[in-house]
């Protein structure tokens, strides 16, 4: 019996005949699945990425990892960098979206500006950061200009500081990106359920926490998901502004990657770097879109 | 009996993929007139003068030369080679120490032997042991480059100050600069690699004037980082920066920033590679520049300069046009071409000749040279990469208060003991 595009299965979703479905299954198949299968294989091997057949290691990568002390900061680096990238990303995002929500005349350009470095390759945005960055560069400058020059700092340099320094250039460049979602949420919230709200005598900030919070859930799945897993995943802005360093205090786990494979040929233990990578990304994200789906249904 | 629609769409999907996967590689060209080079980015100037001058010797004959950054030309390399469509000659790293270095590329049988080329027996017997493995080489090189303070003679003029032969020369000289408003050292040690230069430059004389055996010892398990004229070397780094010869914040200084800071003149000089003479000029047209070997005792006689080939050539063991490939390594190994190649980029000749006209800035370079008293690079000769990526790290560490010298130096040794 052939299927019907759109027929109903016992009253669920609408199902798509197989042969739809093939051609985009197999390209995913053999770009991605494959070589992902083919490549996780050589992290139980001893692999130095020019040998063709390398030999069987079992876990040994593994067990390196266990007491590699660069990796295990790389890991406290990233999961820092995550959680403070998704709080504070999230935090400005939902506060510019409620400003430019507002019936103000610049509402528009205001968008545009805000989301503007949201377009800008984070490589290029990193470049241009390190130089305000700088000891003599601009964001000093500014602050000696001010009379502020106490406030002066070695923004990339201080390994104290240096972390926070690269993930305030990823909150810069992605708060508007997390303001847009919200936007979206906000105008899908219907204008009579905050003047019926009003009218049972809420304030400002009741209708907010009442009204627009639980309403604003599916936006806020989104974006606590994208900021995550970016977070998590968070490389470039570290590459080009210190990367890793100053010894080691900004590494995340994929800078770790990135060395033992294209700087110390270690190729397998890179690939079971990535392994557990993908294994922690997996299961925060499915972890977290859990708690928020249940949260959505609950508002 | 029909089959379900599952096992269908599983089957129809492998099916495919396999078709897909089946599109194999290719290999590199064999056209008799064209050959492929791949080069460092930094090399760029350099290969295009000896390009040009091979093709006019050569009528008919076509060099494309793709440049690349280190990192990326390290790692397309390896992967071009495994899979048999590399260029014909490339970039290979002399000695060990990095993904793309000789010792790494040899064994895997990707390099051509080049024993027999006309320029293999008058490769200088100090850089011997960076372009061969088991007494046969495998490597043009191409330039020779040397570690030092290269600096602005107006600066020093500025400051009152002149070119210091010893140790205790030299700190005063970094009070002199102070005094007169300006560092005596631009440090970008925001860079990881700039981090190893200063380590080098007095590792050259602490470690190496009284023992040139030292990493053929190292080699052998015979000594350490630990207890060596390392430990000296680097804790003569610190009271560099404890004397204030460097910049204020050398952590959040970059390579390029340092550069400037010398073209600007808010830096007398900068502890650098040869080649880095090319980039001033160009952020300081006309400038004067001047290169001395930085002194790390009192003894003038001691004092060792790093100095080592810096760019060298392989030939595809699988070219497609071997010959050309070989013809076009000759003329690199020839006096013309190492001419060529070394009169826009600030460095020597890595097979010495007579007509060659060095910068004059390079000076000091060539008499330690001549006198036999350079070191080459420490990393051509470690055992692996991650010595030199710790170094990097430790080196930061050391800047930040976060390590100190002794662990510093554990941290060293131990990456040199890992396979």
């Amino acid at each position: 019996m052939a299927t019907k595009l759109g027929s109903r299965r016992r009253g669920g979703p609408p199902t798509a005949p197989w042969w739809f479905l093939a051609p985009a299954l197999a390209f995913f198949v053999f770009v991605v699945v494959v070589p992902s299968v083919q490549g996780a294989g050589y992290a139980f091997t001893d692999w130095d990425g020019i040998t063709p057949a390398p030999d069987f290691a079992g876990l040994d990568n593994f067990r390196t990892l266990l007491d590699d002390e660069t990796a295990r900061l790389a890991l406290v680096n990233t999961l820092l960098a995550a959680a403070g990238i998704t709080v504070v990303q999230n935090v400005i995002g939902l506060l510019l979206a409620l400003g430019v929500h507002a019936r103000i005349r610049s509402r528009t350009v205001l968008r545009v500006f805000f989301f503007a470095p949201a377009v800008i390759t984070p490589v290029v945005t990193a470049y241009l950061w390190k130089y305000l960055y700088a000891p003599e560069g601009a964001i000093n400058a500014l602050f000696a200009a001010l009379g502020l020059g106490s406030w002066q700092q070695d923004w990339l340099g201080d390994p104290d500081l240096a972390l926070w320094s690269v993930v305030a250039v990823v909150i810069w460049q992605f708060a508007g990106y997390s303001m847009v979602i919200f936007l979206a949420g906000l105008q899908s919230i219907p204008q009579e359920v905050h003047e019926a709200a009003a009218l049972d005598g809420a304030g400002a900030l009741g209708r907010f926490w009442h009204v627009t919070r639980p309403m604003l859930a599916p936006a806020m799945t989104i974006n606590l998901m994208l900021s995550v897993i970016g977070g998590l995943k968070l490389f470039d802005q570290v590459w080009v502004m210190t990367q890793g360093g100053p010894g080691g205090a900004t590494d995340t786990l994929s800078t770790v990657i990135y060395r033992q494979a294209f700087q110390f040929n270690d190729f397998a233990y890179s690939i079971a770097l990535a392994l557990v990578l993908t294994v922690l990304v997996a299961v925060i994200s499915a972890v977290q879109y859990r708690g928020l789906r249940r949260r959505e249904d609950f508002s | 009996m029909p089959i379900r629609t599952p096992g269908r769409l599983a089957a129809t999907v492998l099916t495919a993929a396999l078709a897909l996967s089946g599109c194999g590689s290719g290999s590199s060209t064999s056209d008799p007139n064209s050959l492929e080079v791949a080069a460092n980015a930094t090399d760029r100037t350099a290969m295009d003068a000896v390009v040009a001058a091979f093709e006019q010797a050569n009528p008919g004959k076509q060099v494309t030369v793709t440049y690349a950054d280190t990192d990326q030309l390290q790692s397309t390399l390896r992967t071009q080679s495994s899979s048999g469509t590399g260029p014909d000659v490339f970039t290979v790293w002399p000695g060990n120490g990095n993904p793309g270095a000789l010792q790494v590329l040899q064994p895997a049988g990707y390099l051509a032997d080049l024993s027999d080329r006309p320029f293999a027996g008058a490769i200088p017997a100090a850089s011997r042991e960076v372009t061969q493995v088991e007494g046969r080489t495998y490597l043009v090189p191409a330039n020779y480059s040397g570690i030092g303070v290269l600096y602005t003679q107006p600066a020093l003029t500025a400051i009152g100050g002149q070119e210091p032969r010893t140790w205790d020369e030299l700190i005063a000289l970094c009070g002199k600069a102070r005094a007169n408003g300006k560092v005596l050292l631009s440090l970008g040690n925001q860079t990881p690699w700039v981090t190893q230069l200063v380590t080098y430059a007095l590792a050259a004389t602490t470690v190496y004037a009284d023992d040139p055996g030292f990493a053929g010892k190292m080699a052998a398990g015979q000594v350490r980082f630990a207890d060596s004229g390392w430990r000296v070397a680097l804790e003569k780094y610190q009271e560099l920066d404890r004397a204030g010869c460097f910049s204020d914040q050398p952590l959040g200084t970059s390579y390029e920033n340092s550069l400037k800071d010398v073209a600007q003149g808010k830096a007398v000089g900068v502890v650098q590679v040869a080649s880095s003479l090319a980039q001033i000029r160009t952020e300081a047209p006309g400038a004067e520049l001047r290169m001395f070997a930085l002194p790390a005792g009192n003894d003038p006689a001691k004092v060792r300069m790093p100095g080592a080939i810096s760019a060298a050539y392989g030939v595809n063991a699988k070219s497609g046009n071997p010959d050309l490939a070989l013809k076009f390594a000759d003329f690199l190994g020839s006096e013309q071409g190492q001419n060529l190649y070394n009169e826009q980029g600030g460095t020597l000749p890595a097979i010495p000749n007579a007509s060659f006209r060095a910068d004059p800035a390079l000076g000091v370079l060539d008499q330690h040279l001549r006198a036999g008293t350079t070191v080459p690079f420490m990393d051509q000769l470690w055992p692996n990469p991650k010595v030199q990526q710790e170094h990097f790290s430790q080196v930061q560490k050391l800047f930040s208060g976060s390590a100190t010298v002794p662990q510093a130096l554990e941290a060293l040794d131990k990456a040199y003991a890992t396979r």
